[in-house]
């Protein structure tokens, strides 16, 4: 049984390894969380990724190149995005890779692509550890830096003073914790709790706030499906505080769900449709409903674009599109007119402020970030 | 203080509706059941998908839950169980994992990531004496302590349960006064299984269901198990109630002067209930008499 | 050529701890679910102590190494102090707190953040060499393992999982061998850490869950517990298989959930095969 085991295996991988690399083809990896808590991110920005390839390949390809996508499952951990990595890498000989999702995948794939001079592109990594990760490594996702101070100013512009803020204990919602309370310094914060991953019962956190005095809540969880019951007992203990929250929180699902309990809620998120308006309705008519959010899969439509148009300019050399995308100055993507400077971090991400009212998601106003 | 009460009452149904039927299964038949959480789930998203991708009523989707979480513990219980546990009680622990994997792997392909309620309209809480509670919350606490005197009446006041009572307290003596020992195991996994379905149901009505809830609901059942006494139904589910009632206390309380527990360690309750009672009290809170032959 | 020694690195690492899990578990039976929670400690205390707190990696080493010592001590303390089924529990408890304390003790640890950067520095910065250094000194342990397996430690280690108080009457002392084990264990999970932090430059709490733990019962499961050429072979085949499903082809969003339900198979069917030699019936007489 064992021997016929390695037999199928040795098999499977000799084939795969056989398969004859043809010269009209530009191979695009991609690695994300396909299982796990935050299997649903990794869903939505490869689906992003999907679209853009689908479309470019619709108008005739890169230079007559159609382009193949290559998708690896990172499941949010270090090992297995490391793995994806050098299968990308090394046996697919990938030209760029997308990815990773959650930071953790990030920093562990950076390594390997930094080596191989593989470009690494991530859509959603928000750690600030990312921006030392290598030469090779942009993301076109704001860092925290840019999204905090983005808050900080709707926070000053409402004159909302003290911050209450309950937290999910991951790398995307501790990132933006940490760089929050800098921004707004230890004081503002009044109330300041890390919850486990997953956890679905706030309401003694709840009983303990009834006790301090706060102008807004901060619900800072990692998808909708925490952000949504910690609203629903937000609202249940009777506060009638505004409720402020991240990119996250801009769920059509949720607001569907608990309509009552997100009334109110506003958002700050990244536009989703600054130079094609139609990418909702695109995405949407495609794919269905996001599961986490639009704003991730524009991030990975932008980054699957911005990589085409380096392609079609340098050809497929890492280091070509390297200092490519580091003298890029401008692009228009549907997440905003952007480049990147001299970290690989994105610079021209525009803020939006949406507001939940009654079951719909509404554009309230824009908010400029300088 | 009276709302830190209702809080843990809220969550204490919740986990005692999962550690009841888990300590008649690990009591009776010493197997473990690590796919239990993922068993809780299928019941609620069988629920969600009844009630809001096929319309059906509300009352009808629950039986409908409760009726697959039965379907689906009888197969486990004989492909995964049956053919193990009397080889070795310790073989069931391997094969479950092995089935939460594959149920991990079929609700991800079946229900997707994104969180699932069961419930959609506004759910506006009640307010009495400066503490609130939703109708659909009452509604599951009323109804979990009603399943619960309906065990006892079952447990205590009918021939069944005295067979069953006699099964829990010596297998082979039981067998040999004439009650058929292996229908009754079958039963009480079944049991187990409808009570987790409640549990999912719970949890999709009050919250939302996401596919990776399930191992924390595992360790939590068997913190009150373990707490509770081995073969001890009713201190698992008083030591339910315990332990949720322990949990919003944690962070709900200044416990030192002006500090408190940082929120993160709240799931650490039920992991050192489970060090604590086993280090210093491995029978339990109330230990159970087992005959001995 | 470079993906391949990558997977090789992975198994070598990879051995360390399941070989000292076998030895624990396969073995000797003792219900020890909780050899992520030796390499929690393991592998933080030296991380923390290197590139948090900038000591030299010798001296970090050793505090790793005492740290796990511990540790391993106290379970060896507690496999022998509760029953077969309770130890089973503590031990997944115990693993699910030390990483509620390393998720949630972020000034020290990072918390979910994990720490990345971690330099090479003791090791070759060049993989092929790097990869070297780990093979021998996983063929090192290979040969450590199977050389305690058929000495007389192993012997009386088969003899108490039969039955504890024949061997016990025969002068085996159970505590002396549980002591040794859990040593053994302990120190793979190190060795490991120590491996892994260094090739992958990053650290995450993530690479330290319930379902790592899970890996390491199916390689002892898969390979028969107790045999050290059995166990090696079935965690190279498993670590191929788990990279090679990549390979198949299948449509994206289905590799995930399809790779969760093949390995729940798998498991289920060894232990299928295995179910009359995972916990063998005490002897009767």
């Amino acid at each position: 049984m064992k021997r016929l085991a390695l037999l199928t295996v040795t098999s499977m991988l000799f084939l795969s390894a056989c398969q004859p690399s043809a010269p009209t083809t530009i191979k695009l990896g991609y690695i994300g969380p396909l299982t796990g808590d935050v299997a649903g991110l990794g869903v939505d920005t490869l689906n992003g990724v999907k679209l853009a390839v689908d479309t470019v390949n619709a108008t005739g390809g890169i230079n007559g190149k159609q382009v193949v996508l290559i998708a690896e499952d990172g499941r949010c951990n270090g090992s297995d995005s490391a793995n994806a990595a050098q299968k990308l890498v090394n046996v697919d000989k990938v030209v760029a890779i997308i990815g990773g999702q959650c930071s953790g995948e990030t920093l562990a794939a950076a390594p390997i692509t930094e080596a191989a001079k593989v470009i690494l592109l991530s859509a959603v990594s928000s750690s600030p550890d990312v921006t030392k990760a290598g030469d090779y490594v942009f993301r076109d996702y704001p860092s925290d830096e840019l999204k905090t101070t983005a808050m900080a100013k709707l926070l000053t512009e409402k004159n909302l003073k003290k911050v209450a803020i309950i937290s999910e204990n991951t790398d995307f919602a501790q990132a933006f914790r940490t760089s929050l309370k800098a921004k707004l310094g230890a004081e503002a914060v009044v109330f300041d709790e890390t919850v486990d991953a997953g956890t679905k019962d706030f309401r003694t956190l709840m009983t303990r706030l009834k006790t301090i005095q706060f102008d807004v809540f901060i619900p800072d969880g990692n998808s909708d499906s925490i952000i949504g019951p910690m609203l629903q007992q937000f609202r249940e203990a009777g506060f009638s505080q505004a409720a402020v929250s991240h990119d996250a929180a801009d769920s059509v699902t949720m607001a569907k769900n608990l309509p009552a309990a997100t009334n109110g809620l506003m958002v700050i998120n990244t536009p989703s449709s600054v130079n094609d308006p139609a990418f909702a309705s695109t995405f949407t008519q495609k794919y269905g409903e996001p599961q986490y959010g639009l704003a991730f899969a524009g991030f990975a439509y932008d980054d699957a674009n911005v990589l085409f148009e380096a392609f079609k300019a340098v050809g497929t050399d890492g280091t070509a599109v390297k200092d490519y995308l580091y003298a890029l100055k401008e692009f228009k993507g549907v997440s905003g007119t952007f480049h990147f400077d001299k970290n690989g971090d994105v610079v021209g991400i525009p803020y939006v402020l949406k507001q939940f009212q009654s079951g719909s998601i509404v554009k309230l106003s824009d908010i400029s970030v300088d | 203080m009276l709302q830190l009460l209702i809080n843990g009452l809220i969550a204490g149904s919740l986990a005692a509706l999962i550690a009841g039927g888990l300590a008649l299964v690990y009591g009776i038949l010493g197997v473990f059941n690590l796919a239990l959480g993922q068993m809780v789930l299928i019941g609620g998203y069988t629920t969600w998908w009844l009630h809001q991708v096929m319309g059906v009523s509300l009352f009808l989707s629950i039986l409908g839950g409760m009726g697959t979480g039965a379907l689906l513990s009888w197969g486990v219980f004989a492909v995964f169980i049956v053919p193990f546990y009397k080889r070795h009680r310790f073989l069931p622990l391997v094969t479950t994992i092995a089935l939460g994997m594959i149920l991990d792997g079929l609700i991800l392909l079946a229900f997707q990531e994104s969180p699932r309620s069961i419930i959609t309209e506004g759910k506006m809480p009640i307010r009495f004496m400066g503490t609130y509670l939703n109708l659909p919350q009452m509604i599951m606490i009323m109804l979990t302590v009603l399943l619960l005197c309906l065990f006892a009446w079952v447990m205590h006041g009918t021939a069944f349960g005295r067979r069953l009572r006699a099964v829990v307290q010596h297998d082979y003596a039981a067998m040999s006064l004439g009650i058929r020992a292996p229908v009754l195991h079958r039963l009480i996994f079944i049991a187990s299984g409808v009570l987790a379905a409640c549990g999912g149901i719970f949890i999709g009505v009050d919250m939302n269901l996401s596919p990776t809830l399930a191992f924390p609901l595992t360790i939590k059942a068997y913190a009150a198990v373990i707490a509770g006494g081995k073969g001890n139904v009713w201190g698992a589910i008083f030591c339910a109630y315990a332990i949720s009632l322990l949990e919003q206390l944690v962070v709900g309380v200044h416990w030192f002067g002006t500090l408190y527990i940082p929120a993160g360690f709240q799931s650490t309750v039920a992991l050192l209930v489970i060090i604590l009672f086993l280090l210093l009290r491995p029978q339990g809170l109330f230990s159970s008499t087992t005959r001995a032959a | 050529m470079t993906f391949f020694l990558h997977i090789v690195a992975m198994i070598c690492i990879l051995l360390f701890p399941v070989l000292g899990y076998n030895l624990v578990f396969g073995k000797g039976k003792i219900m020890h679910f909780g050899q992520e929670a030796q390499s929690i400690v393991a592998v933080y205390t030296l991380l923390v102590l290197t590139t948090q707190m900038h000591l030299s990696y010798g001296f970090s080493f050793f505090c790793a190494l005492l740290a796990v010592s511990c540790v391993s001590l106290a379970l060896a303390w507690l496999s022998l102090r509760l029953t077969p089924d309770g130890f089973g529990v503590l031990s997944i408890a115990l693993q699910l707190m030390f990483l509620a304390v390393v998720l949630n003790w972020q000034s020290v640890t990072r918390g979910a953040l994990g720490i990345s950067g971690i330099p090479r520095a003791p090791w070759p910065e060049a993989q092929g060499l790097f990869v070297m250094i780990m093979v021998s000194s996983a063929v090192l342990w290979i040969a450590c393992m199977w050389v305690i397996d058929t000495s007389i430690i192993g012997r009386q280690l088969a003899a108490l999982s039969e039955h504890p108080w024949y061997g016990e009457a025969q002068g085996i002392s159970r505590r002396r061998l549980h002591i040794i084990v859990f040593l053994l264990s302990g120190v793979g999970s190190l060795l490991s850490g120590a491996f892994y932090s260094s090739y992958i430059a990053f650290l995450s709490p993530s690479d330290y869950d319930f379902p790592a733990m899970i890996f390491f019962v199916m390689c002892v499961v898969a390979g028969r517990p107790g045999s050290v050429r059995g166990v090696t072979i079935a965690t190279i085949l498993l670590v191929v298989l788990r990279e090679g499903i990549r390979f198949i082809g299948l449509p994206i969003h289905l590799i995930g959930p399809v790779r969760l339900i093949l390995f729940g198979l798998i498991l289920f069917v060894a232990v299928w095969i295995r179910r009359d030699s995972l916990f063998p019936r005490q002897r009767t007489v």
